[in-house]
């Protein structure tokens, strides 16, 4: 029967469905960049429903097992599957406990059905600069591991987008693991976005590590979305913050460092003249919320 | 177009049949099997009409799924909550308190709160309206929405002291 209007369909395209890893490394081997990878399916399916097209191919990772998995490895830090979803995320004790930043950022992804869905693999492949996980893995470092039928590699995250839409994934290659440094005692973290109502994309999104000692920030990471083509960070600003104790002077100081570094446009969001005023302000709130270690969450 | 020979476990009932490779679960419920209690809102994940459960507890998009990747898995839709001609208590709050107008964003509510109850029988409000973002209803304004949630969370953990007092048969 053809697609009615009451459960409007998707193109067509062929479906992968490999049991093992080896087969879906044939698979993406064979076809490259004729195929699209499929997991939750809440990216792909809006980014094919939109332009009404899609690859020849369509991966779907449903059958592999063993990718659900978020580990944390004491000394060495987390480490995320490929198929580990948002709703798994935000539930991870040691998440909430010691990555602030991304427990944040999961907290306020999308709906709870969205949540059950997509990955943060996903979100970090989609390589879309309003990407909240995505942001918040740009502040605190991360290696995203991708494999093909040859080996492995480890991509670091600053080097992962290339542009929108675009990664350093070569089309033979599966990214397979995410992996988080372990902070110290002494990092903190925090995430916010800015949306018009809750499951909105953000109009822009702000996270930060911070490594503090005794009031004194030692290193700072700031990553910002909405505000280029990928999620960037602001690398004159961070490093403003270097040996410095956090007040309103240098919080002021960062905010009109930050304004000069991004180049926002407009868009259905929001705009860009607001987009550049606003991007300082929660820089400022972000930064005091993680120096004063308080949640966001609650 | 491809196809493939699936099977479906649909609120307890498997069915095996032919989808093409991009049948999506909703298009698989509404026009293969003709289960047109789930609705078609938006496509896109943002409105909630066409939540169903997987396993019994999880709600997912079914417009944002294919068909294919849900061999194995078990599909609630709201068709699946009525036992015996006799109304879960989710769907008895959602009548008793008004919580249903047009009633197309329905279906979707009463499975969006059945996987909200079955991870937090005692939600607080708070709980409720965060639990139930993605479903959009556009007549209720959503408050006999919120009470028809915490009836059915009192309605349920009633009857399950009542069973655990061997009160039931």
């Amino acid at each position: 029967m053809s697609s009615h209007m009451s459960s409007r369909g998707l193109p067509e395209f062929e479906l992968l469905i490999p049991r093992t890893s080896p087969e879906a490394m044939d698979m993406l081997a064979q076809h490259r960049d004729q195929l699209s990878i499929l997991n939750g399916g809440t990216a792909l399916w809006n980014y094919v429903r939109g332009r009404n097209r899609v690859t020849p191919y369509v991966l779907s990772l449903s059958a592999l097992k063993g990718l659900d998995y978020i580990n944390e490895i004491p000394g060495d830090g987390l480490r995320i599957g490929a198929k580990a979803t948002i709703a798994q995320l935000i539930e991870h004790p040691a998440v909430s406990a010691k990555y602030a930043a991304l427990h944040e950022s999961g907290y306020w992804f999308g709906n709870p059905t969205v949540r059950n869905m997509a990955t943060v693999m996903g979100n970090v492949l989609r390589a879309s600069p309003s990407a909240d996980c995505s942001c918040a893995l740009l502040a605190l470092g991360c290696q995203v591991i991708l494999q093909n039928k040859s080996g492995q590699r480890a991509v670091d995250i600053d080097d992962f987008w290339l542009s929108y839409d675009v990664t350093a994934r070569k089309p033979d290659e599966l990214a397979v693991e995410i992996r988080i440094p372990e902070p110290k005692a002494t990092t903190r973290s925090a995430f916010q976005r800015l949306t018009r109502v809750r499951q909105d994309l953000a109009k822009l999104n702000v996270a930060v590590r911070l490594e503090m000692d005794k009031g004194v920030c030692q290193q700072a990471r700031i990553a910002i979305g909405c505000v280029g083509p990928t999620t960037m960070r602001v690398k004159k600003t961070e490093a403003l913050l270097q040996g410095k104790a956090i007040n309103d002077s240098l919080l002021e100081q960062l905010a009109t460092s930050v304004r000069g570094e991004i180049s926002p446009i407009d868009d259905q969001r929001s705009t860009a003249l607001y987009r550049q005023q606003v991007a300082g302000v929660i820089v400022k709130r972000t930064i005091s919320r993680a120096a004063a270690d308080k949640g966001a969450t609650q | 177009m491809k196809t493939r020979s699936i099977t479906l476990c649909v609120n307890g009932r498997d069915y095996t049949f032919e989808v093409p490779h991009n049948r999506t679960l909703l298009q698989a419920l509404r026009d293969d099997l003709k289960l047109t209690d789930t609705k078609y809102g938006c496509g896109s994940g943002e409105c909630g009409g066409c939540t169903v459960l997987i396993n019994g507890k999880d709600n997912i998009n079914s417009c944002l799924t294919l068909a294919a990747e849900m061999e194995g898995k078990h599909i609630t839709t709201v068709g699946g909550l009525t036992k015996n001609g006799q109304l879960h208590p989710i769907q008895q709050a959602f009548v008793e308190l008004g919580a249903i107008q047009c009633g197309f964003c329905t279906p979707g509510m009463v499975m969006k709160t059945a996987s909200l109850l079955a991870h937090n029988p005692n939600p607080s409000e708070d709980d409720i309206r965060r639990g139930l973002e993605g479903n959009i209803c556009r007549c209720t304004g959503y408050e006999n929405i919120i009470r028809a949630v915490q009836k059915a969370s009192q309605m349920i953990n009633a009857s399950a002291t009542q069973c655990a007092g061997g009160a039931c048969s």
